[in-house]
């Protein structure tokens, strides 16, 4: 087990490696100029070369990385050219927006996701079942900006039960929330119902309620444990997703994480804010696999790596 | 401008702009990077009375669909910026009011005038007869827009009436084909999503020239590479607003029509204007008025940019709200404001 950790870790650290140097590459490649950007319209052509000598960008592309590699190493991922301040610094001003909405979303993807997972697949082929599905299906089709807008006019301009936007305590975090929780329940309540149906019809759960065993404990201690590994995989799939920033759900809430600073950054060339936004996200989502991956072999023990 | 600042300030700029210190009537309380600015009364503001409130906030909320609900639950009192497809929804919102007032803004289009075929002003000026604004103002902005007839908007000095431009596609269909023009092609670059309307008013532009025998291609880039495109000259036309700002047509002129301002943006280039801007640069309103009008002359009758129409300022706001002055320059002041 520590050898498989250790082994992982290692490939983790390769992959990241990785998608350092496709950062690096594509950034630089894209066509736009960072100086061109920072500096008003019509500045003089010299003025432009300095500015990129200055910011380092005239060094050859390899330079470039190297330099940036050992300052990473340093914990350095050097200044954002927009803000003139540390580029981790600006990232992780963002990060704790962007870490409350993600959890949010995650607790009302599990909560939800689940619960319509296990209660359309113990009743199939009823209403419920036929609801829950079409619920599923337009949780995974409706348009994030349009479900956002609708919950905005329906909860904060009709009702005034919730605020329309911004970062202001539990309550404008409910509706965002929502919005980004929508495709990943839809997603999670049709593999639980689809795990959970080929589960419930297997011969040890046949032998379970022969023996008289309620069917609650039927149900949620022998088939949802064995029906929860594909369900595990994907949270953690939809967890790293989300921590890369909900672009889109944040601009429609004015939600200050980091899918909007991302957007932007990449808009005014702000390669160190575009570089640290990517590799953290990366990290993380790495370190939630191996984590999921972990947490398999304590929801069914067969499985052992070695 | 300048502001007066606390000696220190100097010493640590990026420490004294996260937290900044002035004269005025609020003081800066807080800022939540990417989401608000908070500031509260001045209590020991010069002027007795001002400000009338305890506290502004500033909300940063880039969706314009969300801002508008924001005002309309009542969260928000003034929101700027509102197009014109929204002010139906907004007037018909109780206790919420719509301002309007002519912004000092011109929405123009500039052409990459070292190139064929557009430095060739007979084809400027077949586009420019070629183009409806009417229509534009009436039918794409609701009529939240208003005619040009000067590059400089009225409100600023410069400003002047000129022969308007008239929509005469049979008279631009002769100048083409006096110069021999037929399938001519031109491209114009977008920098994506950055003026409200934009798209629609261009493919609408399309439509008309295609109707006298000019293909426009539009070409809506990401704001980075639209701008390395206008940078390299790449381009025939350049849609480019104007909010004339600072609010002194010198910076426009000096931007767009010397040789050294337009090097890397229209490559505009005639001597003689270039001395009229000089000659403007002197403190007598009325030989800067006198020059400019002349500068003005010429390039109207160059059609060195296709001026399109000057914009109306919209300002939703909240009917509790008094004083408060929908100003045409986009300023938001606050000292007098008060909530009923």
């Amino acid at each position: 087990m520590k050898t498989y950790i250790l082994r992982r870790v290692a490939q983790s650290a390769l992959t990241l490696l990785g998608v350092s140097v496709l950062v690096f590459v594509i950034l630089r490649v894209l066509p736009g100029d960072p100086a061109r950007m920072l500096l008003p319209d019509g500045a003089p052509e010299s003025a432009v070369i300095e500015l990129n000598r200055q910011l380092g960008l005239r060094e050859p592309l390899f330079v470039q990385y190297g330099l940036f590699l050992r300052s990473v190493a340093h914990g350095d991922f050097g200044q954002s050219f927009q803000y003139r301040a540390p580029a981790l610094r600006v990232v992780l001003e963002r990060l704790p927006a962007t870490i409350q909405l993600t959890v949010a979303a995650m607790l009302v993807t599990i909560a939800a996701g689940v619960t319509l997972g296990i209660g359309t697949a113990v009743r199939r082929g009823t209403r419920y079942d036929l609801a829950g599905t079409i619920l599923a299906v337009l949780g995974q089709s409706l348009p994030n900006f349009w479900l956002g807008i609708m919950l905005i006019l329906l909860f904060g301009v009709a009702l005034r039960w919730l605020p329309t936007s911004g970062f202001a305590g539990w309550t404008s975090l409910v509706l965002p929330a929502i919005t980004l929780a929508a495709f990943p329940t839809a997603l999670v309540a049709r593999l639980t119902r689809s795990s959970m149906l080929e589960i419930l019809n297997r011969d040890y759960i046949r032998t379970g309620r022969a023996k008289g065993l309620a069917e609650r404990s039927v149900v949620l201690r022998h088939a949802l444990r064995n029906a929860a590994i594909p369900v595990l995989t994907v949270i953690g799939l939809q967890i790293g997703a989300l921590l890369g920033g909900a672009v889109i759900t944040e601009s429609v809430f004015a939600w200050p994480g980091m899918g909007k600073l991302i957007v932007d950054a990449i808009f005014f060339r702000d390669f160190p804010v575009v570089q640290t936004v990517l590799i953290l996200s990366a990290t993380v989502f790495v370190g939630i696999n191996l984590l999921v991956d972990l947490l398999y072999t304590i929801i069914d023990p067969r499985i052992r790596y070695s | 401008m300048l502001g007066m600042l606390p000696p220190s300030a100097g010493k640590n700029e990026e420490a004294f702009f996260q937290k900044p210190v002035g004269t005025g009537p609020f003081r800066f309380a807080s800022w939540t990077h990417g989401d608000q600015i908070a500031m509260t009364a001045n209590p020991t503001y010069w002027k007795p009375g001002i400000p009338k409130v305890e506290k502004v906030t500033f909300r940063f909320i880039p969706e314009l669909s969300t801002r508008t609900a924001a005002l309309r639950s009542g969260e928000l009192q003034v929101i700027d910026r509102v197009t014109p497809d929204l002010v139906e929804t907004l007037k018909g919102t109780r206790g919420v009011k719509v301002l309007d007032v002519p912004a000092i803004e011109a929405q123009r289009w500039i052409f990459q005038l070292g190139k064929e075929p557009v430095k060739d002003q007979r084809l400027r000026q077949a586009i420019s007869l070629a183009i409806d604004r009417g229509v534009i103002i009436k039918e794409l902005l609701k009529g939240y827009g208003r005619p040009v007839d000067s590059p400089v908007p009225p409100g600023l000095i410069g400003h002047m009436s000129l022969p308007p431009k008239v929509y005469d596609p049979e008279k631009a269909r002769q100048i083409l084909k006096q110069a021999g023009y037929s399938n001519v092609s031109v491209d114009i670059v977008l920098m994506k999503d950055f003026y409200p309307k934009q798209l629609e008013i261009t493919q609408a532009v399309a439509a008309m020239l295609g109707d006298v025998g000019i293909k426009l291609n539009i070409k809506n880039l990401e704001i980075a590479s639209a701008r390395e495109q206008r940078t390299a000259g790449t381009y025939d036309l350049f849609f480019s607003g104007w909010a004339h700002m600072p609010h002194d047509p010198d910076w426009y002129f000096g931007q767009w029509f010397t040789k050294a301002g337009s090097e890397k943006l229209t490559r505009y280039s005639n001597p003689k204007v270039e001395q009229l801007i000089t000659e403007g640069r002197v403190p007598d309103a009325k030989v800067r008025q006198a020059k400019y009008e002349e500068l003005e002359r010429i390039v109207w009758d160059e059609d060195a940019e296709i001026w399109l129409y000057y914009t109306v300022a919209i300002y939703g706001v909240s009917d509790r709200l008094r004083n408060f002055e929908a100003r045409r320059d986009y300023y938001v002041l606050l000292s007098d404001v008060s909530i009923a």
